[in-house]
């Protein structure tokens, strides 16, 4: 009952997270870090007790759009915060949010969180490598930007990020929805103008996702994230490792419908330009074919290559 | 008094989508009455007629619709005062 509840939760505020977060309503999921389920208080004595073989690497796990930290989970029960832990000794800590509120609203709240995080883990902490999945990997790029901008000192625990079938260039079912809409409400018909009120009620959340929105004044750049002179591009001097599942076979489907969400080109931020080819290397992006959008979160393969980037030497 | 809060906020949720849904809908409702009345307003004879009646259905719909609003917003505070008194006998229990 607990998970199923938690699972409608989720759901919900994805829908409508950012109305139901404006009204004060007490359904909406404020952030904060997850352990089996439950909440763990941000206070030392609370870490220290949730995590009693808590070690100085952290391995910070943000989920994608409509779900929660389950989502990780693996048919035999682990996740691949619990098998980093298992394999190389990092301390997984769960993110859960309301998706639902925009991309931007979520970083700046991640960024204070793991600001927070530094005092009340129960050993210094001497590196957090931030895991995002889907929309939570674009949560994890605007917490860095504030980071950056706010100059927190969390970010200089950062040395290597990994997105997990993030829709870095943006998701083309929002921009199709979003077109749709338009079209919808420029029909001079009471009918159509409803339909298009009710397809416009998706939250502020799932509308980031179009242009991939890291901060609240992106909804008016004409300019997204595809753009080379965007200001918030991969930061540099981390380590970005990106991950894209393929459902197609042939090379030029995959490219264009990627996971069955997210195409691979977005999920591979296939941006030309020296600076793009700089940041992300060729062993920094890896393709998995036959895996879709939600099986990237729990796929096998997809945890031995974190196993793989999690060892490299930082 | 976590369950409360979600009880609460489940209310909410439903009281604000009969609220604004009765809206959309009402709003639909008068403009699909407008169009069929507009052109029996322009027939010479019976166009004085049309707009009376025109008048009539507009205010019935529209008053229907207010109540619609209103029993929904008095069943809303009705069950808002049923969630204060768990909320205080959860208090006093706990205490």
């Amino acid at each position: 009952m607990g998970q199923k509840l938690d699972t409608t939760l989720a759901l919900l505020n994805g829908l409508c997270g950012d109305y139901l977060s404006r009204t004060g309503n007490g359904l909406a999921t404020e952030m904060a870090w997850y352990r089996e389920g439950r909440p763990v208080p941000l206070v030392r004595d609370a870490f220290a007790r949730a995590y009693p073989a808590a070690g100085a690497r952290v391995a910070v796990f943000v989920h994608g759009v409509m779900c929660s930290e389950t989502i990780w989970a693996l048919p035999d029960g682990s996740d691949y915060g619990s098998l980093l832990e298992r394999d190389l000794g990092f301390t997984p800590l769960y993110l859960r949010y309301n998706s639902g509120r925009a991309i931007a609203d979520n970083g700046a709240a991640l960024s204070a969180l793991l600001e927070a995080l530094l005092a009340a883990h129960p050993v210094p902490i001497e590196e957090i490598v931030p895991i995002g999945y889907s929309m939570g990997g674009l949560v994890v790029r605007s917490a860095c930007h504030a980071a950056s901008v706010g100059g927190q000192r969390w970010l200089s625990h950062v040395r290597r990020a990994i997105y997990v079938g993030t829709p870095h260039l943006g998701a083309p079912a929002e921009r199709a929805g979003r077109f749709v809409t338009k079209v919808l409400a420029a029909i001079d018909d009471p009918y159509t103008r409803l339909i298009a009120d009710i397809g416009d009620l998706r939250s502020d959340g799932v509308k980031d996702l179009g242009h991939a929105d890291l901060r609240h004044e992106d909804r008016a750049l004409a300019a997204s994230l595809r753009d080379p002179r965007h200001p918030v591009p991969l930061l540099c001097g981390i380590a970005h490792h990106l991950v894209a599942g393929s459902m197609a076979v042939d090379p030029r489907l995959a490219f264009l419908f990627g996971d069955a969400v997210v195409p691979v080109s977005s999920a591979t931020f296939a941006v030309r330009g020296a600076a793009a080819d700089a940041l992300l290397p060729a062993d920094c992006v890896k393709v998995l074919p036959g895996v879709s959008h939600l099986g990237l979160a729990h796929h096998p393969d997809v945890y031995a290559q974190l196993r793989r980037w999690c060892e490299e030497a930082s | 008094m976590t369950d409360v809060k979600r009880w609460r906020g489940l209310r909410a949720l439903i009281g604000d989508a009969i609220e604004h849904g009765s809206a959309a809908i009402e709003r639909v409702h008068l403009e699909t009455a407008r169009r069929p009345f507009a052109i029996l307003e322009q027939v010479p004879g019976i166009g004085e007629r049309a707009h009376t009646i025109h008048q009539i259905h507009d205010g019935l719909v529209s008053t229907v619709y207010a109540t619609i609003r209103g029993v929904n917003r008095a069943l809303g505070d009705t069950i808002d005062a049923a969630l204060d008194q768990l909320e205080q006998t959860d208090t006093r229990q706990g205490d």
